[in-house]
């Protein structure tokens, strides 16, 4: 391979946060303003960056318990977070003037992901076995996408404990959900028809994280598991094409650049890892964060050229990648 | 021929006897001799002629009857002849005594000799031939000193004594005075030039011994020249040349070795150098027929000895090692001290060594090394009798001192480098290092084994890069770097991202279709699998998977390969497939105790408790119950049985525990250095509550486990942390669990997580609790004790702040925002449990609901309270702060006033002086000097003076305040001496102050009260709450896990078996050392070193 992505540390933020660092996101451009970088906190704090330098634009509050999940809505206007209490916020990026808020008890709520074209949000139900779909429009709860119990086990069983749903990702497309489980399967969904297709197998631990190739018509899903492995699965075919190990614990978080060159994960052993697709091997593994790192973000659109991530040393790391 | 005549008695005739046919019988010539009463010269010839026919009975005969007592009255004046027949006996029974070997016989022919001439003394005390017998007899009985003052005596009477100076050249010579023998020798010879040649011989002896070797051959030859079949000096010179060491040398030597042979066939040592030879040259059936007759011919020790050595030489070469340790020790008998002829000790070394008989190898080897203390071969072979009998460090230090000798013997490194390996892994790398250098240097191939050692033993160090350089050199060119390469071809990639198919030989066969050959010698599996085993430790799962397979492929019983697949599985939580795995190595062997033992700790992971405890006694039968895996973890499975039900059952609970404790005693004994034992033997201990016991024996455990890459030990840390816990030091219990998530989880295990919040609920940290446990749900989603066990902290919190006699209304505020999460975790939690998510029951959650919204409404009213209160605080803040803004203009306008005051003083003093100025300049008086000066210093001094004052007001005001400030927090101190001044002056502000705190008391108080009434009625005071919280989670929480709120005494001991399922994990990481170890020693199999027991 001709060129080799490298990354190049641009701005760290010691204690950007109280508390541990959970969950980061881009919001995309607007008109106005260049994209944004949105992280939660176990401090119950949303906060909003400016690139390259970081600059703190405003602090969140509301939510209690910590903030497990942020994401952004495809116009960059506005966005939404979670917490460990269950509660959805979704407000305007650039006012912080509360939208919505969500729930769906008794369902935990995880990952969440806007739905490419914006329309839907996508919510990783936890306990509820389901993926919520939430109508940007209305913002009332539009489906559930619940995962089939194995056959021949009963509702009373504890095993809906095991396909408790952690993490969700939308294909380009906006026609697939897949979404991970504790027991580590994937669950892939047909959403026009809010059908379930199939589960996709190898992993056996926890799978916290899940993107696809951003290519349109991508079949091509990457899953990070507790079990140290990033697998790449080919979603409609349900075969590995391959897996990719080195980190030296779970890995947490997984992104995929715009271009699809390049694949970056963070790990509980608390590396950022950048890896090649063709080599299935790491490229670069950087250790500026002294705890876990949570999550790893490429900033969407044009060239991708900024990666972020998020740990639970309370620091938020900026990266120029080439 | 000779003829002696005895005259006839009484006449002048002769009887005529012909010495060449003396009569058979000597009684014949003896009655002659004693009717004509013959000369005693006579009777001596006659006896000595049938000493030189051999006729030793006859010559004995007549010599003892001519010194009979008759003989002795009858020639009573006839003293020299006499003597003579005495001496000569005495001659002949000191060479008797000489060569007889059996000792008894030995000394009565000595006594006999001392007899016969202690009688020729008493004829003649001085005659020199019976000194000279005398000093013959007492050489050959060993007494060189006695002998040199016998021959001394004569000597000093006759400086030319012939036999004496040979006797006493002799004596010197044994002394080891060569010099001085030498010097008798040459002076026998200026005597009695024509003396025979056995002189020379000495002469020559003596000159060898002095190293003049040109002289002494010399001598030698000279002695040939006179008597040309003497065979001593034929077999000197032969030695000689065969020392020159060269095959010219040899090739004389061993011609005049032959010559010395066929003139006399009976020479000993010509013999055993014959032999010698025909050793070297591998004619064994010689080397048996030379010694043997060797044997047969000579009594000398040294002889003997050299010839028992060549025969046993021989037999042990060809093997027959029963018989050569015979004859070692035949020839060992005939030496006195190991310095004469050390090599029979060797040889015997060897061969007891050979059939197992350390003790013995190990004596001889030492008398050896008594001899040469250098010598390296015996050092070495010390070395590894040490390792045989256990003595490591024996061992260890003959092999080092062998390698310091050495230090080119590559083969000594290895040998101290395989020493070492299991006491001291880096000295046996720097061992294998230093071998496989000088076998580098010297052109020779490093031996796979120790390039895979070498690996094995940085991998062992976790110096991971260079383990990987030493296996790759190891395993040099093959079909290996096609599978672990930079470039892999994409279905080798494809065929490793999973072990799902493992079954899967595929990629091996395309590999070999595009003509790569699919070769793994049997030298290199070893290797390779431990190559597989380190990218295991990199995180490199795909290459090692591949690796493993590309094992199995070539080999189908590698059964470690089997179980190394079934581990990575087992790492990745696939259980089924782990289990699968393990069942094809099982098929393979049906008795292999690793692969048992793996299946019980899989069968233990899923829940399968009767067919885990059945599989782990068949591995523990496999081994004759040897194996300590199997029996540590049927260990564990009874301590896990003892504390696996919830509702406890004291009987069955003892049983298993004690039974526990036996199984790990078992292994304690067998190995006293099991930390997996220890552990587990210490934590049935914790369990009955003798906590400083099981803490030395975990704070020991920890110690041992520290410092190697295989030995991953988190559950001592958090044993050690429950005991502290369970003695009350929470803060080391932090520390400790902290200490243990940081070093060994990467900080993710929320049961660690859940243990740390326990300890900081019962040291009453409810934030770091919470927060604690916000970590724990972050990381265990699913696992909702962990939510209602936060809840219960919020719960708890909040009521311990609302207990608290002062608290601030921010306090308040977050009890209330608290209690509100409580209410919606626990309000969530009941909701969930229609959907059984979770096993709590609904109607406690339900009782935390009601309690915390009773709890809330309680609150709210507090925060009310609280914030109504801070309102007039506020509003009380603002008034003493205008209040003081007030003093402070008031004392500033004053200040001000002041000033003004001074500045008009100062202006009239000025005024007054200027006055006066002009007063004096008017009249005129002295210069006007002095009184500027003295203006000067006045302005000075009130300039100071003013300072001053303000200075001490300041000082003062700010005491005032801190005093204020104190009286606010505690109102019942009473207030300090006081600037008198200042108290008048800030009396008032004093007493609002006062004022207002009692009030606030007062508050205090009443909602202190209110709290307590609330919560009287709702019916839950604190006491009754931890009861309730208590119950709610054990009745229906998971199987094994309880909720932590539950506040029992043995709450911690509880916990501690959570932690041992990690121990039967790190007991597998051991067992996997173990493979790796087993492997390691593989090559070496051959050595003598490999049969010790892990």
């Amino acid at each position: 391979m001709a060129k080799s992505m490298k990354l190049a540390g641009l701005k760290s933020v010691e204690n950007a946060h109280d508390e541990s660092v959970w969950t980061a996101t881009w919001v995309p451009a607007t008109g106005s303003r260049p994209p944004l970088l949105l992280t939660g906190s176990l401090d119950e704090t949303v906060k909003v960056w400016r690139p390259d330098e970081l600059d703190l634009v405003r602090t969140n509050t509301g939510h209690c318990l910590g903030v497990v999940s942020v994401a952004a809505h495809p116009s960059g206007v506005i966005a939404a977070s979670a917490a460990l209490d269950s509660f959805v916020r979704v407000f305007d990026v650039d006012t912080n003037a509360t939208i919505a808020t969500l729930e769906s008890p008794p369902s935990e709520v995880w990952q969440m992901q806007f739905d490419p074209k914006g329309t839907t949000l996508a919510v990783a139900g936890g306990g509820s076995a389901s993926i919520k779909l939430w109508d940007t429009a209305t913002w009332r709860l539009v489906a559930t996408l619940s995962i089939p119990r194995p056959e021949g086990s009963k509702p009373s069983e504890k095993s809906g404990c095991k396909k408790f749903v952690l993490s969700v990702a939308w294909s380009p497309n906006g026609r697939r959900l897949a979404c991970g489980s504790m027991d580590g399967t994937i669950s892939v969904f047909d959403v026009a028809r809010a059908k379930f297709l199939h589960h996709l197998e190898g992993h056996y631990m926890p799978v916290r994280s899940l993107v696809f190739s951003p290519e349109h018509d991508s079949r091509k899903l990457y899953s990070a598991s507790d079990d140290g492995h990033v697998q790449i699965h080919d979603v409609e075919g349900k075969a590995i094409i391959g897996a990719m190990s080195g980190h030296t614990g779970w890995v947490l978080s997984v992104d995929v650049s715009p271009d699809g060159e390049a694949i970056a994960t963070g790990s509980s052993d608390k590396t950022v890892r950048l890896w090649d697709f063709k080599m299935r091997a790491a490229i670069q593994v950087m250790s500026n964060h002294t705890d876990q790192v949570w999550a790893v973000a490429f900033r969407p659109g044009g060239r991708g050229d900024r990666l972020a991530s998020v740990s639970d040393d309370k620091s938020i790391s900026l990266y120029h990648c080439s | 021929m000779a003829c002696v005549y005895i005259p006839v008695q009484n006449s002048e005739e002769e009887v005529r006897v012909a010495l060449d046919q003396l009569p058979r019988d000597a009684s014949d010539i003896l009655d002659i001799l004693k009717a004509e009463q013959a000369p005693l010269d006579l009777w001596l010839i006659i006896a000595r002629e049938y000493f030189k026919q051999g006729k030793v009975e006859q010559f004995r005969q007549i010599l003892e009857e001519g010194s009979s007592p008759e003989i002795d009255e009858y020639y009573a004046d006839v003293r020299y002849e006499r003597i003579a027949i005495l001496n000569a006996l005495g001659a002949y029974y000191s060479y008797l005594g000489k060569i007889e070997t059996r000792q008894r016989e030995k000394e009565e022919h000595f006594i006999l000799a001392t007899q016969y001439y202690n009688k020729a003394s008493r004829i003649d005390m001085h005659e020199p031939s019976t000194w000279v017998g005398k000093g013959q007899l007492l050489l050959a009985k060993g007494e060189v000193e006695q002998a040199f003052s016998a021959f001394k005596i004569v000597l000093e009477g006759d400086r030319d004594n012939v036999p004496a100076l040979l006797g006493q050249a002799c004596v010197e010579f044994n002394r080891g005075r060569y010099a001085d023998s030498l010097e008798l020798y040459k002076r026998a010879l200026q005597v009695y030039p024509n003396c025979p040649g056995a002189v020379r011989l000495g002469i020559g002896l003596c000159r060898y011994k002095l190293g003049q070797f040109q002289k002494a051959r010399q001598a030698f030859q000279r002695v040939l020249e006179l008597d040309l079949e003497n065979v001593e000096a034929l077999v000197a010179l032969a030695i000689m040349d065969l020392q020159a060491n060269d095959a010219a040398g040899i090739q004389k030597g061993m011609d005049k070795m032959r010559r010395a042979f066929e003139i006399y066939p009976y020479c000993a040592m010509a013999l055993n150098y014959l032999a010698n030879h025909f050793f070297f040259t591998g004619q064994h059936f010689l080397v048996e027929q030379l010694t043997e007759t060797a044997l047969a011919v000579t009594n000398h020790g040294p002889t003997k000895s050299h010839s028992f050595y060549n025969l046993a030489r021989s037999y042990h070469s060809k093997g027959d090692f029963e018989k050569a340790g015979f004859y070692y020790m035949a020839s060992i008998k005939e030496i006195n001290k190991p310095q004469e002829f050390v090599f029979p000790y060797y040889g015997l070394g060897q061969v007891k060594l050979k059939s197992g008989d350390f003790r013995t190898a190990l004596s001889n080897f030492e008398k050896v090394l008594e001899v040469y203390p250098d010598n390296c071969e015996t050092l070495k072979a010390l070395g590894h009798i040490y390792v045989q009998l256990g003595q490591v460090d024996k061992a260890q230090e003959f092999m080092r001192k062998a390698t310091k000798i050495d230090p080119r013997d590559a083969q000594a490194f290895l040998d101290l480098a395989e020493l070492l390996i299991s006491s001291d892994t880096g000295a046996a790398l720097d061992a294998f290092k230093t071998a496989r250098n000088l076998l580098e240097k010297g052109g020779q191939a490093v031996p796979v084994e120790v390039l895979n050692n070498i690996g094995v033993l940085h991998f062992e160090r976790e110096e991971l890069e260079l383990a990987l350089e030493s296996f790759n050199k190891a395993l040099g060119d093959g079909v290996w770097l096609a599978l672990t390469g930079n470039k892999p071809k994409p279905y080798v990639i494809e065929a490793s991202a999973s072990i799902l198919d493992y079954k899967d030989m595929q990629v091996f066969h395309r590999l070999e279709e595009e003509g790569l050959a699919v070769e793994l010698p049997w030298n290199k599996v070893t290797v390779v699998f431990n190559l597989a085993r380190l990218h295991e430790q990199l995180h490199n799962t795909g290459i090692a998977n591949i690796l493993y397979r590309l094992i199995l492929f070539k080999y189908p019983d590698y059964i470690d390969a089997y179980l190394r697949l079934a581990a990575i599985a087992k790492a990745r939580n696939n259980l089924q497939l782990s289990i699968e795995l393990v069942n094809e190595a099982l098929k393979v062997n049906d008795k292999c105790p690793n692969a048992l033992s793996m299946l019980g700790d899989l069968e233990l992971k899923n829940d399968d408790w009767v067919k885990a405890k059945e599989t782990l006694r068949s591995a523990s039968d496999a081994t004759d119950g040897k194996d300590s895996y199997a029996i540590l973890s049927l260990g564990n499975w009874n301590y896990f049985a003892a504390i696996r039900n919830e509702k406890r059952n004291p009987k069955l609970e003892a049983t298993h525990l004690e039974k526990a404790k036996e199984l790990y005693t078992r292994v304690l004994v067998q190995h006293t250095d099991n930390l997996y034992a220890a552990n587990g033997a210490a934590v049935v201990l914790a369990e009955k509550g003798q906590f400083d016991v099981s803490k030395d024996i975990f704070t020991q455990v920890q110690e041992g486990a520290s410092g190697s890459v295989f030995v991953q030990m988190p559950d001592v840390w958090i044993n050690l942390a429950h005991i502290f816990f369970a003695q009350g030091n929470f803060a080391l219990a932090v520390k400790m669990y902290q200490n243990c998530l940081r070093k060994f989880y990467y900080n993710t295990d929320s049961q660690i997580l859940l243990y740390l919040a326990r300890t900081h609920y019962e040291a009453e940290q409810w934030q770091e609790c919470k927060k604690t446990l916000l970590r724990a749900i972050h990381l265990a989603p699913s696992n909702y004790t962990l939510r209602f066990d936060a809840g219960v902290a919020m719960q708890k919190f909040s009521t311990s702040t609302l207990q608290k006699e002062k608290r601030t209304a921010d306090e308040v505020r977050s009890t209330v925002a608290e209690l509100e999460n409580a209410v919606r975790i626990f309000s969530q939690l009941s909701a969930a449990s229609n959907l059984h998510l979770h096993g709590f029951d609904e109607k406690k959650i339900n009782t935390h609901v009601e309690y915390c919204k009773h709890l809330l409404e309680a609150a709210k009213v507090h925060r009310e309270a609280a914030e109504r209160e801070e309102q007039q605080n506020r509003q009380k803040q603002e008034a003493a702060r205008q209040l003081a803004l007030a003093e402070e203009a008031r004392r500033k306008a004053e200040e001000q006033r002041k000033h003004l005051l001074e500045r008009r003083k100062q202006e009239d003093e000025q005024k007054r002086l200027q006055q006066a100025e002009e007063h004096f300049k008017r009249e005129q008086w002295k210069s006007s000097n002095p009184g500027s000066r003295r203006r000067d210093r006045s302005e000075i001094d009130d300039e100071e003076g003013g300072h001053s004052e303000k200075r001490r007001r300041k000082g003062g005001k700010r005491r005032k305040k801190d005093k204020n400030k104190s009286r606010y927090e505690r109102d019942d101190e009473e207030p300090d001496m006081m600037d008198d001044r200042e108290e008048m002056e800030d009396e008032d502000a004093n007493r609002n102050y006062r004022e207002s705190t009692t009030r606030m008391n007062d508050q205090d108080d009443d909602n202190g009260e209110n709290a307590q009434d609330l919560l009287a009625a709702a019916g839950l005071e604190d006491s009754d709450m931890e009861d309730e919280t208590a119950a709610a989670p054990s009745s229906a929480a998971g199987r094994r896990r309880r909720a932590w709120s539950e506040s029992d005494d043995d709450e911690p001991v509880q916990r501690r078996p959570e932690s041992s399922p990690v121990r039967g994990n790190s007991a597998e990481l051991q067992e996997s050392d173990g493979e790796i170890r087993e492997d390691n020693r593989k090559p070496n199999g051959g050595d003598a070193l490999d049969d010790d027991e892990d």
